[in-house]
C-alpha cells in the first residue's frame, strides 16, 4: 500500500506506505553500505540509490479518492539513500573538506536532476544521525525526499517568507544575516560566505542555522567557492557538536532550498540548513512530546544566546 | 469604449486599485471588475455580459522605459524609450500581413504591446489568452490594458482573463509572472531535454535526400537526439506529401532512425499556399474575409498564403490525420511554422474569437501526436502555452549579424539573440525556448568567431534547446561544440539576467559544476566577457539499474 491521503481537519497530506513496516529495526549484521554489504558489490566515491523501502516512488500506483471527504493521491515522489563516502567509520565532522565538497555537488545534481520530473514540487535533503533520532545504520549517509508536493512545513516557511518580503520588500533571512553579523552574540562560526547561528526563535536546545551572507534560493546557486566555504562550515558545526559533550552527537541536520517547478519564491525563499539536534544536554534528550507534535509549538529550555556561546566557545581546527 | 481610470504605478497607492474595481455599464454590455492581492501585487478580474468587441480594463502612467512584446515567436521583445517611433516599412505591410500583428488595423500606426509590459519598478500582463488577446496601446503619457474580443456576444456573465500588476523589478517580475500563467494553465513541462540538428539554417530549400543522407553519416560522433529536416521536403504548402528530392517519409524517417536519432520534421500546418491542392479542393476550409472570399494571412515563397479554418470539422480531421499519419511515418519531433496563420481575423465556420479557433488547431495537433515532442515557430505565444514542449521566441537566426537592419522579425542573428534575452524568464516554465538554431561551421558564413561564441553561450547559459545547423562535412568549430556537450551533460541550470532595462545583460547560470557568468555590455557590438566557474572538483557520474529496478547514481572523482 503507497499512497497519500488528505486529513481534512489540518489541510495536510499524510504518507501512507505500509511497506515501511518491514523496514529493519537496527540490524546487527553487516552494514548495508559497506562494499559487500547489501547495496555494493564493489568500492565506490558516493552514491545516491533508491532506497529499498520506500515511502513515495516515481511509478507509484494510482489511486482514486474514495469521496470528497476522503481524498487520495498518488505517492510518485522518490525517496534516494545518499552515501557520503564507502568509510563505515566516518562522519561528516571526521569526513575531509574535500570529501563534503563532492557531497555537495552530489546534492546539486540530485536537485537539479528530480527537478526535471514536472510532477516534483519538493527536494528534501536530509540526515538522520544517531539512533536518538531513528537512523538504523551508522554508515555515513543522508537521504532525499522528492515530494510530489509541497509539505506543511514547507508551505508555512514560504509562507512567511513571502509575507515578510511583501511587507519589508526584503528576504526575511538575509535582515537576520544582517542582523546577526553585527550584533554576534547568537553566531557559532562565520566565513566570507556563511554564518552558522543559534537563532533567536530556536525551537531546540542546540539548534544551528546555517544561512548563506549571499541571497540563493538552492544551493544550486552557490559558486565553487561558496560551496568550499560551505563545506567548512557543515564540518565546523557537526566538530563542534560532538566534541560538546565529547561524544557522537545526535542530529537532524534538513536542508531548505526553495520549491521546484514554482519559482513564484526564489526572490523571498533564503536557502538555509538547519540543524536539530534532541540532546539539551549530555545525558538528557528534548523529546518532541504531546506540545510540540500536537501543537506545533516548541518550549526550548535553553537560552539562545546561551547555546550560542557554548557553542562558539568548543574550539576546533579544520 | 468609455472611460476608465488612470493609476500611477511608478507612485503606487492602494487607493489607485479600488479605483479600477466595481461595475460600469458601456456601450453594449456590462463590466464587473473585481480586484484580490496577489504576492508582489495585485490580481485584477472582469466579468462580462453583452456584445463586446474591446475592453479597456483600466490605464496607468507611461514609464520612460517600457519593455514591450510582440505577440509572436518573430517580433521584437524590446525596451522602448518614449520617442520610440516604429517605422515599419511600408512596402512590408502586406506581405508580413497579420505575421507582424493580430490587430494589423492598428499596429502599424501605434505602439502595442501583447501580453504584458515590464518597467523598472513594475509590471503588467495577463495571464492566458483564450478567447480574447490581451494588449497594451502606448499613447503619448499612458499605456491602455485592453482585452479584444473581436465582437463576442455573451449573453450570461462571462468571466475575462486575469491581468496582474506586480511591483518589483524585472528580474523577479518576469520570472515570478512566467510562473503564474503555468500555473493558470497547466503547464507540464517536458523532461525531453534533446540536442539536435536541423537543416533550415545550411540548405534552407535546397535541401534533397543525399544530403541529408550525407549529414547523417557526418553526425556519426555528434551524439545528437533529434535529426529534423526542415522546409525543403513537401510538395507545397497545403500539400504535406514528400516532392521529388526525397524518398516516402517512412524511408527518411527509417535512414535517421538507423542512426540512432529521433526523427523530426518541419511542417506549416495551419498555411495553404494559393498554388496548392488543398487551396484548389476546400476553399470552404478558409478564414474569409468579409465578402467570404478566403482571406490571405501572409505572403511567402513568392506567393499568397491563406489560413485554415480550425473550426471546420473536416478540416480539424484532415489536421488530425495529416499528423497521425506523419507519427505513424516514425516522426517523434514537429517543428509547427507560421501558426499564427490559424489565429488570423475573419470569418470562421464556427463564431469564435480568432484566439479560440488558434488553440483548437493546436489542440487537434497535441492530441493527433500525443507525447510527441512539437517545437512551436511563428506562433501567439500566450494562446500556446500548455500546447508545446519548446517554442522558438526570436525571429529567424541567420549567418550574419547586422544591428543595423529592421527589427521587425527579419532573419538577423542580432536580432534573434536580443529576443533570446528579453524573453529568457520564460524559459523552463513555458516550455523550451528554441533560441533557433546553432551555426557552428567557420565557412560559409558571415558570423564572426565572437558571434558564433555569444550566440552559443548564451544559448547555453539560459539552458534553452540546443539545434545545430551546419553541413556537417564543413569545418566546425570544434571548440564550441565541446563547451555545448559539456554544458549538456547535466540536467536543468538554475538562470537568472539581469540588466534588461538598461541593455547591459548579466546572466547568472547554475548547475552542478558550478556558477557561470556572462556580461555583455554591447549587444550591437558584441562586446561580453565570460567566467566559468570551473572549481576542482569533477564528478564523474554513472547510473546503473538494479534488477529490482532500483537507479543507483554513482558519483566518483575524476583526477
Ligand atoms: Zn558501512
Ligand atoms: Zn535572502
Amino acid at each position: 500500500m503507497m499512497e497519500r491521503r488528505y486529513n481534512v481537519l489540518a489541510d495536510e497530506w499524510v504518507m501512507i506506505s505500509a511497506f515501511t513496516q518491514q523496514r529493519p529495526t537496527n540490524p546487527t549484521t553487516s552494514c548495508p553500505l559497506c562494499v559487500g554489504g547489501d547495496e555494493f558489490s564493489r568500492p565506490y566515491d558516493l552514491a545516491s540509490f533508491d532506497n529499498r523501502f520506500p515511502s513515495m516512488k516515481v511509478d507509484a500506483p494510482n489511486v482514486e479518492s474514495e469521496n470528497s471527504l476522503y481524498k487520495k493521491a498518488r505517492s510518485n515522489g522518490k525517496c534516494e539513500v545518499v552515501v557520503y563516502t564507502v568509510d563505515h567509520n566516518s562522519a561528516m565532522s571526521l569526513m575531509p573538506i574535500h570529501q563534503i565538497e563532492k557531497l555537495i555537488k552530489m546534492w546539486a545534481d540530485r536537485y537539479l536532476e528530480l527537478s526535471l520530473q514536472p510532477t516534483m514540487k519538493y527536494i528534501f535533503i536530509f540526515e538522520n544521525r544517531g539512533s536518538e533520532v531513528g537512523a538504523t545504520l551508522s554508515h555515513p549517509h543522508g537521504q532525499l525526499y522528492a515530494f510530489p508536493f509541497l509539505p506543511k512545513r514547507i508551505e508555512a516557511k514560504v509562507q512567511s517568507l513571502a509575507k515578510y518580503y511583501d511587507e519589508h520588500g526584503r528576504c526575511a533571512i538575509c535582515d537576520v544575516v544582517e542582523n546577526e553579523v553585527s550584533i554576534r552574540e547568537r553566531l557559532v562560526y562565520e566565513n566570507e560566505s556563511f554564518i552558522a547561528l543559534v537563532p533567536f526563535y530556536a525551537r531546540w536546545p542546540y539548534e544551528v542555522h546555517v544561512y548563506p551572507k549571499r541571497h540563493v534560493s538552492s544551493l544550486v546557486e552557490l559558486n565553487n567557492s561558496e560551496r568550499n566555504l560551505l563545506s567548512k562550515v557543515l564540518k565546523v558545526v557537526t566538530m563542534k557538536y560532538d566534541l560538546l559533550f565529547q561524544q557522537s552527537f545526535p542530529y537532524m541536520m534538513m536542508l531548505f532550498q526553495s520549491p521546484v517547478n514554482d519559482i513564484r519564491y526564489e526572490h523571498a525563499f533564503h536557502f538555509h540548513i538547519e540543524f536539530n539536534p534532541v540532546k539539551r544536554d549530555k545525558n538528557k534528550i528534548k523529546w518532541m512530546a504531546s506540545v510540540e507534535t500536537g501543537t506545533w509549538a516548541f518550549i526550548n529550555p535553553k537560552l539562545p544566546e546561551e547555546a550560542a556561546a557554548e557553542l562558539r566557545s568548543v574550539e576546533v581546527i579544520i | 469604449m468609455s472611460i476608465s481610470q488612470t493609476i500611477d504605478l511608478e507612485n503606487f497607492n492602494d487607493i489607485d486599485m479600488k479605483k479600477i474595481a466595481g461595475y460600469r455599464k458601456e456601450d453594449g454590455f456590462e463590466l464587473v471588475v473585481e480586484i484580490e492581492k496577489l504576492h508582489l501585487g495585485f490580481k485584477i478580474k472582469g466579468y462580462l455580459k453583452g456584445y463586446v468587441d474591446e475592453v479597456e480594463l483600466f490605464k496607468f502612467k507611461r514609464p520612460d522605459k517600457l519593455l514591450v512584446n510582440n505577440w509572436q515567436s518573430w517580433g521584437p521583445s524590446k525596451v522602448t524609450q518614449k520617442d520610440f517611433q516604429l517605422n515599419f516599412p511600408r512596402e512590408l505591410i502586406q506581405k508580413f500581413g497579420f505575421s507582424a500583428s493580430i490587430m494589423p488595423e492598428l499596429y502599424f500606426d501605434n505602439l502595442l504591446s501583447d501580453y504584458y509590459v515590464a518597467s523598472e519598478c513594475f509590471f503588467v500582463g495577463c495571464l492566458s489568452s483564450k478567447v480574447a488577446h490581451p494588449y497594451f496601446q502606448i499613447d503619448g503619457d499612458e499605456v491602455s490594458v485592453r482585452l479584444k474580443y473581436f465582437g463576442m456576444n455573451f449573453d450570461e456573465w462571462n468571466e475575462t482573463e486575469t491581468i496582474v500588476i506586480l511591483l518589483d523589478k524585472p528580474e523577479v517580475t518576469l520570472p515570478y509572472y512566467a510562473d503564474l500563467v503555468a500555473k493558470e494553465n497547466v503547464v507540464n513541462i517536458s523532461d525531453k531535454r534533446w540536442v539536435g540538428w536541423s537543416s533550415w539554417y545550411q540548405y534552407f530549400v535546397d535541401f534533397d535526400y543525399e544530403k541529408m543522407c550525407a549529414d547523417l553519416e557526418n553526425a556519426r560522433a555528434r551524439g545528437y537526439d533529434v535529426f529534423q529536416i526542415d522546409d525543403a521536403w513537401e510538395v507545397d504548402i497545403g500539400d504535406w506529401t514528400p516532392n521529388n528530392k526525397f524518398p516516402s517519409l517512412e524511408k527518411v524517417a527509417a535512414k535517421i532512425k538507423e542512426y540512432g536519432y529521433i526523427p523530426g520534421i518541419w511542417l506549416a500546418p495551419f498555411s495553404v499556399s494559393e498554388t496548392s491542392t488543398l487551396f484548389m479542393k476546400h476553399p470552404d476550409w478558409l478564414v474569409k474575409d468579409g465578402n467570404g472570399n478566403p482571406r490571405v494571412a501572409y505572403e511567402n515563397w513568392n506567393k499568397k498564403i491563406y489560413a485554415l479554418d480550425t473550426t471546420v470539422p473536416q478540416a480539424v480531421d484532415w489536421l488530425t490525420s495529416l499528423f497521425e499519419h506523419l507519427k505513424d511515418c516514425g516522426f517523434e519531433y514537429f517543428k509547427i511554422d507560421f501558426l499564427f496563420a490559424a489565429a488570423i481575423q475573419g470569418k470562421r465556420f464556427e463564431n469564435v474569437t480568432p484566439v479560440q479557433a488558434y488553440i483548437q488547431g493546436l489542440n487537434a495537433i497535441r492530441q493527433a501526436v500525443a507525447d510527441s515532442f512539437v517545437l512551436g515557430c511563428g506562433a501567439p505565444l500566450l494562446p500556446s502555452v500548455g500546447y508545446v514542449d519548446g517554442m522558438r521566441i526570436g525571429p529567424d537566426t541567420a549567418p550574419y549579424w547586422d544591428a543595423n537592419g529592421p527589427d521587425i522579425g527579419h532573419p538577423n542573428a542580432y536580432y534573434a539573440l536580443r529576443n533570446v534575452l528579453t524573453r529568457w524568464h520564460i524559459n523552463g516554465i513555458w516550455w523550451w525556448n528554441d533560441p533557433d538554431c546553432l551555426m557552428l561551421r567557420k565557412v560559409d558564413t558571415q558570423l564572426s568567431d565572437a558571434q558564433r561564441e555569444l550566440y552559443t553561450l548564451v544559448s547555453l547559459l539560459l539552458d534553452n534547446m540546443i539545434i545545430q545547423s551546419d553541413n556537417l562535412s564543413y569545418e566546425i568549430d570544434d571548440r564550441l561544440w565541446t563547451v555545448v556537450s559539456e554544458y549538456r551533460k547535466y540536467g536543468k541550470r538554475k538562470v537568472l539576467l539581469s540588466g534588461i532595462m538598461s541593455g547591459q545583460y548579466n546572466i547568472t547560470s547554475c548547475g552542478v559544476d558550478g556558477c557561470d557568468l556572462l556580461s555583455i555590455t554591447d549587444l550591437e557590438k558584441c562586446v561580453f566577457t565570460y567566467s566559468k566557474d570551473s572549481g576542482d572538483i569533477k564528478l564523474e557520474k554513472t547510473i546503473e539499474m538494479q534488477d529490482d529496478g532500483r537507479r543507483f547514481n554513482y558519483y566518483n572523482e575524476n583526477d
